[in-house]
């Protein structure tokens, strides 16, 4: 504490010279009744020695995914972030700066941000991008009601939105959330045995506000079936893609089969995984829905002098001056870690992006080949190119699986139980471009062994 | 000028990676999802790249460039340490759905972080899933709904926020699908309680309201607010904005409250640059905490198995709360801005404190600096105080409506004019009941001469002519941008030259 306050043992000096009698007297307009007193039951403050030895001893309790072969994904993807990225997103400059309200001394991170916005738009091939809002899962919820305020007037189906019933529940529990306060109904939309979207259901969408899907999908199955969406569902409903970015090396982008309003967890671009958060929501959209889009967005502009100069643009959506008739609540978003997407793509190039995407896939169709055979394992959505990720279904339960996998130094996948209660006994397994392929070998060996074990 | 876009490396060519496991012609895509151009993304080798982003970094004003006075924002120091720990892979490395036997370390920290924020609030319950203050809130409204909803009493629709308060508050509220009251303040800034009490009712779901204000003042008068909406049934929520200026003092519990968030970003210290991340952490009272949004973290005495895994005494576990709203973030929070907020807390402990008060030394040093030197320069003419108060909080405001009016000098030149003094300027034109109002927040982190030094250049500013006050900044990277040309002539991307 004693280094973090410059005027500790100056309070004297400074209240005398203000003519105040003692720091009680600064807070003498806090009523009685409501003072706390007594000490916070709190522990002794810690030097910085201190304290970094207990978070190496807590945070060393924690099993890092780097420690051992790991295939936890499921919307979150472990990758490489280049170094210059830290070395650079720690400068104080950006660092320790805020909303750029002060666009003259705020043009670094104005220009970085609206450089994003340009890369982001050419990733995912939409006119507009905004600078982030907070993650995927509320970047999803905030397209659907912003969709709803485009479209709801001549709809139909009047504040109804659609979404794929693959979403996964926390997600949708997310949706839930944001959709239920403006009164929005969220229905679903049905999948074929083979794991891709049912065309033919999607005709009931027609006449709605918005339909929701995602490519790669939940099931990390590449659905072919996407460049019909927009021709079924017709122009008065908005069309949501939720995207991997990093798919989008190899994968065309949904801005170019119809998408009107693209969004995505940005983490794969420039972040680590870091328990969930901070990441990134990406939100991308055409022009009918700029002026009720949410989150902040840097315009290009001019200074006096007619320099090249960059600001906070179309702000009378935001909630500082509409106040409750604003497009979102969203102030604090999360652009420090946008910055460091803009950096990882700005390092990577456009072949730089397809070689990552390409590795991602590589991984993920390599392991799908080397489980082919395995006795007792099966892949029941085989038949789809599935990128980061796919499911595999097991002769026993999943739970039984990972107890067996973590025995053995291996970070099983994710248990589709947790989605769905009945699929117990299948694993969705994810790799991305840190997978090695000594990582699969030892995956394969353990799950062949274990399946041997189980069936004997 | 260095632009992203202007970097023509050679075509294919890219950041170098290993190989793939397979060749690219290997992949079996779907033939009408196969990428039929590239992204037109610039092509950097890494010395460029450096050099363009170190480029803007210099072109940024951040707390380490200097001071950074900026009211209702809490932009104190960010203690370096923080990010060392940010970056152990035990916090970088791990995903939200491993094992809870995985993260023991993770969950206690949590434990912690809840712990230590609902005693520093006077709250029961805590959740650390909302990653900001905006969404705090949101999250806040949305148990108070359930909560009504569980009690059948759907008739409470209507939310009511000062006039004062931060645009968040009824656009969370308004979210939520409540309709929003808005009260006037009284002539001094504080709230109004007639005006309160003409406005609650059957319908009153809750009151949305900062203490201290946005106008750095303590609303006295707060319990009795507190009364008024309790008794026709409805809740009371506490914008946590301004918690730095009252921790350790007194607590949101205290002023008869029920659900609070904190805006960890600001009053422990996550770096947020250029407007996040943040986390918006929220305390509620026992009658709202079956509602909170899941996973919370509880503990127990670990069983004999887990004692080889417990990082302490206890074991600690993810918990789903009764009649939980479920989640607002996929995940478990900004667990990255949590692990660094626990760091900032941690080396002050019960002493937090003295961190509030330093706070609001701070404030009020440099409120009687300014008037000290404005009457030594024949300056303290061109403003008065946005309230009549003897002591501020954490933060102040003025009006620089006198100077308007005499010499056409705004709030916003007299911001621009410092620029070119090297500082951040404060909050301008908030709060809105403040005719051209500059709301100054120096936080604990900033020296007694520092403070001195802002008070004399402040002067310094305001003897200025109003030519050169229209004119400034001049020393800046740019010039007084042009909104009204931004909005206009909308360029949001690089433009190609074959779009
Ligand atoms: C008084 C007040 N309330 C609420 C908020 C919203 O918090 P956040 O920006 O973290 O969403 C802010 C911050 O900007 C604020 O100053």
């Amino acid at each position: 504490m004693v280094d973090q306050l410059p005027n500790l043992g100056r309070e004297e000096e400074m209240l005398k010279e203000m003519g105040v009698a003692s720091i009680d007297a600064l807070f003498a307009d806090v009523p009685e009744s409501v003072r706390m007193v007594g000490d916070l039951p709190l522990p002794d403050a810690q030097s910085e020695e201190e304290l970094l030895a207990d978070a190496k001893r807590l945070l060393g309790a924690n099993l890092a995914l780097g420690d051992q072969p790991s295939f936890l994904g499921a919307g979150l993807y472990r990758n490489f972030v280049p170094s210059c990225v830290f070395q650079l997103v720690t400068r104080g400059e950006f660092l320790t700066s805020y909303t750029p309200y002060q666009p003259e001394v705020s043009q670094g991170m104005l220009q970085a941000m609206w450089e994003f916005q340009s890369l982001i738009s050419e990733l995912i091939a939409m006119p507009i991008t905004n600078l982030s809002l907070y993650d995927g899962s509320t970047a999803a919820a905030e397209a659907l009601t912003c969709a709803v305020r485009v479209h709801t007037r001549k709809a139909e189906q009047k504040d109804t939105v659609y979404i794929s019933e693959l979403t996964p529940p926390d997600r949708v529990s997310v949706i839930h959330n944001y959709c239920q306060g403006a009164g929005i109904k969220v229905e679903t939309l049905r999948h074929d045995e083979n794991g891709c979207i049912n065309l033919d259901d999607v005709e009931r969408a027609r006449g709605s506000c918005a339909v929701y899907v995602e490519q790669p999908n939940p099931l990390g199955i590449i659905d072919g079936g996407y460049p019909s969406l927009k021709e079924i569902i017709g122009d008065k409903t908005a069309l949501i893609v939720g995207v991997q970015p990093v798919s989008l090396g190899l994968l065309e982008a949904p801005g170019n089969y119809g998408a009107d309003i693209v969004i995505g967890e940005g983490q794969p671009l420039g972040s680590p995984i870091t328990g969930g958060g901070p990441v990134y929501g990406i939100f991308g959209c055409t022009q009918p829905y700029l002026r009720l889009m949410p989150g902040r967005i840097v315009g290009r502009s001019i200074d006096v002098d007619g320099k090249e100069a960059y600001c906070l643009t179309l702000s009378t959506r935001e909630q500082h001056i509409r106040r409750h008739r604003a497009t979102s609540n969203i102030c604090t978003n999360e652009t420090l870690i946008a910055l460091m997407g803009a950096m990882h793509m700005s390092l990577l190039g456009p072949e730089g992006l397809e070689q990552l995407a390409v590795r991602n896939m590589a991984a993920c169709t390599q392991l799908k080949r080397q489980l082919a055979g395995v006795e007792g394992v099966t892949l029941p959505y085989d038949g789809q190119s599935h990128f980061n990720e796919f499911v595999v279904e097991l002769p026993a339960s999943t739970s039984a699986c990972l107890a067996y996998l973590e025995a053995n130094g291996v970070v099983g996948g994710f248990d589709v139980s947790n989605w769905y209660a009945e699929k117990t006994n299948q694993m969705l397994v994810t790799v991305t471009d840190q997978t090695s392929q000594r990582d699969l070998d030892r995956l394969v060996d353990c799950l062949r062994a274990w399946a041997q074990e189980v069936s004997a | 000028m260095s632009r992203l876009f202007e970097h023509f490396g050679a075509e294919g060519k890219g950041y170098a990676q290993p190989s793939p496991m397979l060749p690219a012609t290997e992949l079996d895509l779907p033939s009408n999802m196969v990428r039929k151009q590239l992204p037109r993304w610039p092509r950097l080798s890494e010395p460029e790249m450096v050099r363009h982003y170190t480029w803007l970094s210099k072109r940024n004003f951040g707390i380490d460039t200097g001071f950074y006075p900026l009211g209702s924002c809490t932009m104190k120091h960010n203690p370096r340490v923080n990010e060392v720990v940010a970056q152990l892979p035990g916090i970088a490395d791990i995903h939200p759905h491993q094992p809870e036997h995985q993260l023991q370390g993770l969950l206690s920290i949590y434990y912690e972080m809840q712990d230590m924020l609902a005693i520093c609030a006077g709250m029961d319950a805590v959740t650390l899933q909302p990653v900001a203050g905006a969404q705090g809130e949101f999250t806040a409204v949305r148990c108070f709904q359930e909560y009504f909803r569980h009690r059948g009493e759907h008739h409470r629709t209507k939310v009511i926020v000062p006039d004062s308060a931060h645009g968040t508050n009824p656009a969370s509220a308004a979210m939520a699908g409540f309709e929003i009251i808005e009260i006037p303040s009284q002539e001094d800034g504080r709230i109004d309680l007639s005006a309160l009490r003409a406005v609650v009712g059957d319908d009153t779901a809750a009151m949305m309201i900062t203490n201290p204000n946005t106008l750095g003042l303590f609303e006295q008068d707060i319990a009795e607010a507190s009364s008024i909406v309790h008794e026709v049934g409805g809740l009371m929520y506490y914008d946590g904005a301004n918690f730095n200026a009252i921790l350790g003092r007194t607590s949101p519990g205290l002023m008869g409250f029920d659900a609070v968030h904190y805006n960890l970003h600001k009053t422990f210290s996550q770096p947020h640059g250029g407007g996040g991340p943040g986390s918006g952490p929220i305390g509620v009272k026992e009658h709202l905490a079956p509602f909170l949004p899941s996973p919370i973290v509880a503990r127990r005495a670990p069983t004999d198995d887990e004692k080889k895994q417990c990082v302490d005494d206890h074991w600690y576990t993810w918990h789903t709360p009764e009649h939980t709203i479920g989640k607002v973030q996929q995940w478990h929070g900004n667990a990255g801005a949590v692990l660094r907020c626990w760091a900032y807390y941690r080396r002050y402990g019960k002493e937090l404190r003295t961190m509030s008060e330093h706070a609001v030394l701070n404030a009020n040093y440099l409120r009687h600096a300014i008037h000290r030197e404005a009457k030594a320069a024949g300056v303290d003419h061109l403003f008065v105080d946005g309230a009549d108060t003897i002591v501020a909080k954490h933060e102040f405001t003025l009006s620089l409506g006198p100077a308007k009016e005499s010499l056409g000098i705004s709030a916003m030149d007299v911001a621009k004019g410092l620029l070119d003094m090297g500082y951040m300027a404060p909050t301008v034109y908030f709060p809105l009941v403040v005719p051209e109002c500059m709301m100054i927040e120096p936080t604990e982190t900033e020296s007694k001469e520092t403070l001195d030094t802002f008070a004399r250049d402040f002067c310094k500013v305001l003897q200025l002519d109003a030519e050169t006050l229209h004119n400034a900044p001049t020393t800046t990277p740019v010039r007084r941008v042009d909104e009204v040309y931004a909005a206009r002539n909308l360029c949001l991307r690089h433009p190609f030259d074959d779009d």
